[in-house]
C-alpha cells in the first residue's frame, strides 16, 4: 500500500494506491497518519480510495479508527472514488451510514465547504 | 494622548480594545454627563417633592409616572422607528433642555412669589404676567410634573445610551466594556452631586437655579453623541465596520417590546424581579423621605443632606464597583451574587422594628443608600449578564420595554401601595417612626418576593443558555456503535478476504457468520453464495468467482438449523480431537501462511485441550500478523490467563493492536490487576501502555477507573492522551462510576498549567517581550490540551454541558462562545474558572500572558 498526501481547499487528502489489509500495511498505518494530520489542526480529511484494489478487516478497522478520531475532534472525514464492488460491501455493512463517499473529489472537496 | 496610552488607561476599567478606544470613551463620556444632570435634578426634585407638597401627596408623582410612561414608551418607539438614529437622540436632548428652562423660570417664579409678587418679580418681565399667576395658582402641580419629567428624562437617557451602545457595539463588546461605561455613569454621579453640595453649601446657588447647570452638560452630551455617530459613519464608509445587524433591522415598537417579554417565561421573570426590587425600593424611598422630613424642615438644609447622601452613595459605589463587584461575581458566582442585594437589604428592614426615633435617619440612610448602592453596582452588572442568554435583538426590545415601562411601573405599584396604606391607616395622624414601620412591613414582603423570584430566574438561567448551546458534533465512536455492527463488518471481510486465501478458512469465516445468525441473503449474494455454489481459488476480485466447483447446494445446506449442531458435534469427537491435534503440529511447524491462519482459527473452534492451547500460545507469537490476528480471536474463546502477557505484547504491534484490545476485552474485568502492572511497567513498551486504557474503558467497572485514575495522577505524558480519553468513555457510558473530585480535581489544574506553557512560551518569544500570538502548530496542541482539560472536567461536572462548552469554545461563533463562557461561569467553582477562564476567553496575548501568570500566582 503507498500513501501519498497532499492539501487542497484547507482538505488533507489522503491519495492511496494498493490494498488496504494487514499484510500490506506499513509500520505507520494510515490511523497513524491521519492522527498525525489532525495534531497538526487539520481537520479536514479525504481518504481517495481510486487506486485502492482491496481492503480487508484491517483496513475498515484503520477507515473507522481514523473516521472517529477525525469526528471526536469536530473534523470531517470524507471518501471518494470508491469501487462499486467494496461499496457494495460497504453498503451491506452499513458503513455508508457513517462514512460520507463521494464519487469524484472534486465533489468531495466542495461538500467539506458546504458542511 | 495616544491612542496605546489611552487604551492601557481605559484598560484599568474595562477590557477595551485599540479600535474601540475612540467610541468606548464617547459613550462613557455620554454617561458621565448624564448622570451629572441626573445628580443635580435628582436632589430638586426630592427637595421639592418633601417640602413643597403634604406627604399624603408624595405617592401622586410616581403613580402619574406610572400611569403615563406607557404613552412616553410608545411616543419614543414611533420616533424611534421614524427618526435616523442620531436625530432621534439629538432631538430628545434638545427637548430636555428645552424643558430644564422651563421649569427653571416656573420655579424661579413660585420661590420668589413667596417673598415678592409676580408683578415685581423681574422674570415677569420677559413673559405675561399670567404666566406667573398660573404658577403659582396651580402650584404643586408643577412639582409633580418635575417630578413626571425627571423620570422620564432618566429614564430615556438611559435607555438612549443603550441605544447608542447597541448601534456601536455588539452585545459581546458591550459585556466587555460594562465596566467603563458603569465606571464613567457613577463618575458623573459624583461630581454632578459633589457640585450641587458644594453650590448649596457655599450658598453660590439656590436649589432651583443649579437645574441652569444642566443645559450645559446636556449640550455637551449632544456634541458627543454626534461625534459618536459621525465616527461611525465615516467607519462604515471606509468598510472599516460593519451595520450591526440589531441597528439596521431595529424597528421597535410599544406593542412589540411587550410581546418580546411575554413570549419569554426567562424575561417575564427577569421584569417581575425588576418589578419586586423597583417596588421595594419605593417604599425603602418614603420611608427615607419621612426621616428626612422629620430632621430637615428646611428646604436648602434638606437640598444640601440630600445632595450630600447622594454624594455619598455615588462614591462608596465607585469604590465598592471597582473593589467589590467583580470579586462577588468571581466569588459567589451570579447565582449567590443575586441575592446579595436582596438579603442584605431584607436584614436591614427587619430591623426597622428595634430602631428608635434619634437613630431613624441613620438607619433610613443605611437602606436607602444600600439599596441605591446595589443598584448602581453589582445589581447593574447582574442585570447585564442575566440578559447574555437573551438574543440579541430581543433583548433590544425587552430591555426597552422592562428599563423604561416596567421600572416606572413598578415604582408606581410602590408609590400606589404607600398611597394606600396613607389613607388607610391614618399616617397624618402618627409619628414617623410608626408610619417607617408599617411601610416596613411591605418592604418586607416585597424583599422576600424579590428573593424568591431571584431564585426562579436562577434556576431558568442555565436552561435558557444551554438552549442556545448545542452540540457541534457527535462522539465518532458513538457514531459507528450506532449505526455499524463492528463485529459482523469485520467477518464480512475476513470471509471476503479469505476466499482467495484457503477455501478451509473461508468455510470456516462463512460458518462463523451462520452460528451467529448474520448470513443475510444480501451478504450471501455478496459472497457468491447464493450462487448456490461454492468455487474454489480464483479470487481475481472480491467478485468474481469462478474456478472448479467445491459444494453443490450449499445455499440450502447453510440455512438448516441441524447444519450448525451437526458441527459443533464433530468438534466434540474424540476421534476428531486427535486427528486434529495431529493436524494442528503439521499446521504449527508448517512455512505456509495459510496453512497456520487456518490452524489459528481452528483453535477457536474446537473443545479446549493442554496441546489445543499449547499450539494457540504459538500461533499467538507468529511472525505473520494474519496468525496472529487468527489466533487472538481463538484466544478470545478460549480466555486463558497464561496468554494474556502473550496477547498484552502483540498490543504494541500496530497491525495486530486492534484485534489484541478486543481479545482483553472479552477477557472481561478479570485481567485488570495484569493490565494495570502493565500500565505503570515503564519497561513495557509505550504502545502497549497506550493501548491498555482503551481495554479497561471497555470494562467501564469501578476498579478500572481507579487504575486509570492512579496512573494519570503518575503524569506521564506518553500515555495522558489515552487515559484522559478512557475515563472521559467511562464517564459517558457508565454514570454510576464515581469520580473523586481531590484525585481529579489537580490534574485538572495541572493540565490548565500544561496549556498556559505552550502560550507562555510560544516559540520565537524572547524573556519579558510581550507574547506573540500562537503559530497555527501551537493551536493545534493548545486546542487539543484544552479538549483533555474539558474531557476530564466531564468527571465532575455535567459532562453534556461540559462537552457542549468545549465544542463551542473550539469551534463556535462569537455568540456560542460567549454562552460556552457564562454557563462555564455557573457550572464551575471560583478556583477551576480563575485558573480555566485565562486559557479560553478570547484575549489579546498580552492580557492572555498576564492573566495566566497572575492565576499561577494565586495558585
Amino acid at each position: 500500500m503507498l500513501i501519498k498526501t497532499r492539501e487542497a481547499n484547507n482538505v488533507v487528502i489522503f491519495d492511496i494506491e494498493g490494498e488496504i489489509r494487514r499484510s500490506e500495511s506499513m509500520q505507520t498505518t494510515l490511523h497513524n497518519q491521519v492522527k498525525s494530520h489532525l495534531d497538526r489542526g487539520r481537520r479536514n480529511v479525504l481518504l481517495n480510495l481510486e487506486g485502492v484494489e482491496f481492503i480487508d478487516s484491517f483496513g475498515v478497522g484503520e477507515i473507522l479508527a481514523s473516521y472517529i478520531s477525525t469526528q471526536n475532534l469536530g473534523g470531517k472525514l470524507k471518501l471518494c472514488r470508491i469501487s462499486k464492488k467494496l461499496l457494495l460491501i460497504f453498503q451491506i455493512t452499513m458503513l455508508t451510514k457513517v462514512l460520507d463517499i463521494q464519487e469524484d473529489c472534486e465533489c468531495a472537496l466542495e461538500s467539506f465547504d458546504k458542511a | 494622548m495616544a491612542n496605546g496610552r489611552l487604551e492601557k488607561l481605559l484598560n484599568r476599567f474595562a477590557d477595551v480594545r485599540g479600535h474601540e478606544v475612540h467610541a468606548a470613551l464617547y459613550l462613557s463620556g455620554f454617561l458621565f454627563l448624564i448622570t451629572f444632570s441626573f445628580s443635580i435634578v435628582k436632589p430638586v426634585k426630592e427637595s421639592f417633592l418633601i417640602g413643597l407638597v403634604n406627604p399624603a401627596w408624595w405617592p401622586y408623582a410616581d403613580l402619574a409616572t406610572a400611569l403615563l410612561i406607557g404613552f412616553v414608551v410608545a411616543l419614543n418607539a414611533r420616533l424611534l422607528n421614524r427618526l435616523p438614529r442620531r436625530t432621534y437622540i439629538s432631538v430628545t436632548i434638545l427637548f430636555f433642555i428645552g424643558c430644564l428652562l422651563v421649569f427653571w423660570y416656573a420655579f424661579d417664579v413660585y420661590l420668589k412669589s413667596l417673598v415678592s409678587t409676580p408683578v415685581t418679580d423681574s422674570s415677569g418681565g420677559i413673559f405675561f404676567v399670567w404666566i406667573p399667576l398660573a404658577i403659582i395658582k396651580t402650584w404643586p402641580v408643577a412639582v409633580f410634573v418635575f417630578c413626571f419629567w425627571s423620570d422620564v428624562f432618566i429614564a430615556m437617557s438611559v435607555t438612549q445610551f443603550w441605544i447608542a451602545v447597541n448601534d456601536v457595539f455588539d452585545p459581546y463588546q458591550g459585556k466587555r466594556l460594562v465596566g467603563l461605561f458603569v465606571t464613567g455613569g457613577l463618575f458623573g454621579g459624583i461630581v454632578g452631586s459633589s457640585l450641587a453640595a458644594l453650590m448649596v453649601i457655599a450658598r453660590l446657588i439656590s436649589a432651583e437655579n443649579l437645574l441652569l447647570v444642566c443645559p450645559i452638560l446636556l449640550l455637551l452630551a449632544l456634541i458627543i453623541v454626534n461625534l459618536v455617530y459621525r465616527e461611525q459613519q465615516h467607519l462604515r464608509e471606509a468598510g472599516e465596520v460593519e451595520v450591526n445587524p440589531v441597528q439596521a433591522g431595529a424597528s421597535v415598537g410599544y406593542w412589540e417590546s411587550f410581546l418580546s417579554v411575554k413570549r419569554s417565561r426567562y424575561l417575564l421573570l427577569l421584569a417581575a424581579t425588576l418589578a419586586s426590587a423597583m417596588v421595594a425600593g419605593s417604599l425603602i424611598n418614603f420611608q427615607f423621605k419621612f426621616a428626612v422630613l422629620k430632621i430637615f424642615p428646611n428646604a436648602g438644609d434638606r437640598t444640601f443632606f440630600l445632595a450630600v447622601f447622594f454624594l455619598g452613595i455615588l462614591v462608596i459605589s465607585a469604590v465598592f464597583h471597582l473593589a467589590a463587584t467583580g470579586r462577588i461575581l468571581r466569588s459567589f458566582g451570579i447565582r449567590w451574587a443575586l441575592l446579595v442585594a436582596p438579603v442584605l437589604l431584607l436584614a436591614g428592614s427587619l430591623s426597622v422594628f428595634l430602631v428608635s426615633a434619634g437613630a431613624l435617619l441613620a438607619w433610613a440612610s443605611l437602606i436607602r443608600g444600600g439599596d441605591k448602592l446595589f443598584d448602581n453596582t453589582i445589581s447593574q452588572s447582574l442585570r447585564e449578564l442575566l440578559y447574555i442568554p437573551v438574543p440579541a435583538d430581543i433583548k433590544y426590545k425587552a430591555k426597552i420595554f422592562i428599563d423604561m415601562f416596567v421600572n416606572k411601573f413598578a415604582t408606581g405599584l410602590g408609590a400606589g401601595l404607600y398611597w394606600g396604606l396613607y389613607r388607610l391607616s391614618g399616617f397624618a395622624y402618627k409619628d414617623e417612626v410608626a408610619k417607617v414601620r408599617e411601610i416596613g412591613i411591605l418592604v418586607v414582603v416585597f424583599l422576600v418576593l424579590w428573593i424568591a423570584l431571584t431564585r426562579a430566574v436562577y434556576a431558568e438561567y442555565p436552561a435558557v443558555l444551554k438552549k442556545d448551546i448545542r452540540r457541534k458534533w457527535d462522539e465518532g465512536d458513538n457514531i459507528v456503535r450506532a449505526n455499524v455492527d463492528v463485529d459482523l463488518t469485520r467477518d464480512v471481510f475476513d470471509a471476503l478476504q479469505s476466499r482467495e486465501r484457503s477455501t478451509t478458512l473461508y468455510l470456516m469465516n462463512v460458518f462463523d457468520l451462520v452460528r451467529k445468525n448474520n448470513l443475510t441473503p444480501e451478504l450471501k449474494e455478496a459472497l457468491g453464495i447464493k450462487q448456490d455454489e461454492i468455487r474454489a481459488r480464483s479470487m481475481d476480485c472480491l467478485f468474481d468467482v469462478g474456478g472448479e466447483v467445491l459444494f453443490q447446494g450449499l445455499d440450502e445446506t447453510i440455512v438448516d438449523k441441524d447444519f450448525a449442531s451437526v458441527i459443533d458435534l464433530v468438534f466434540l469427537l474424540p476421534s476428531y480431537q486427535e486427528v486434529m491435534g495431529k493436524r494442528l503440529a503439521e499446521d504449527a511447524g508448517s512455512l505456509s501462511e495459510v496453512d497456520r491462519m487456518d490452524a489459528a482459527k481452528l483453535i477457536g473452534l474446537m473443545v479446549r485441550s493442554p496441546e489445543t492451547l499449547r499450539f494457540l500460545e504459538r500461533f499467538l507469537q507468529d511472525p505473520s500478523p494474519e496468525v496472529v490476528t487468527y489466533a487472538l480471536r481463538s484466544a478470545a474463546v478460549h480466555r486463558r490467563a497464561e496468554h494474556v502477557p502473550l496477547i498484552l505484547r502483540q498490543l504494541g504491534n500496530p497491525l495486530a493492536a486492534l484485534e489484541a484490545q478486543g481479545t482483553l476485552t472479552d477477557y472481561g474485568p478479570g485481567i485488570e490487576d495484569q493490565l494495570k502492572s502493565a500500565l505503570g511497567d515503564e519497561s513495557e513498551a509505550s504502545e502497549v501502555r497506550r493501548a491498555i486504557p482503551v481495554v479497561l474503558a471497555r470494562f467501564g467497572t469501578q476498579r478500572s477507573a481507579d487504575i486509570l485514575l492512579d496512573e494519570l495522577a503518575r503524569r506521564r505524558d506518553d500515555v495522558e492522551q489515552e487515559l484522559i480519553d478512557a475515563l472521559y468513555k467511562i464517564r459517558a457510558d457508565r454514570p454510576t462510576v464515581r469520580f473523586r473530585d481531590k484525585i481529579i480535581r489537580p490534574e485538572i489544574l495541572f493540565l490548565i498549567e500544561k496549556s498556559y506553557a505552550i502560550v507562555l512560551n510560544a516559540p520565537g518569544r524572547a524573556p519579558g517581550d510581550a507574547p506573540a500570538g500562537l503559530t497555527s502548530e501551537a493551536k493545534a496542541a493548545l486546542d487539543i490540551k484544552i479538549k483533555r482539560v474539558f474531557d476530564l472536567m466531564t468527571l465532575l461536572h455535567p459532562p453534556e454541558d461540559i462537552v457542549k462548552a468545549c465544542q463551542n469554545i473550539l469551534q463556535g461563533t462569537r455568540k456560542s462562545v460567549d454562552y460556552s463562557l457564562s454557563l462555564l461561569d455557573d457550572l464551575l467553582d471560583r478556583e477551576l474558572k480563575a485558573f480555566l477562564f485565562p486559557l479560553i476567553e478570547d484575549l489579546p496575548p498580552e492580557e492572555r500572558a498576564q492573566r495566566m501568570k497572575k492565576a499561577m500566582r494565586l495558585k
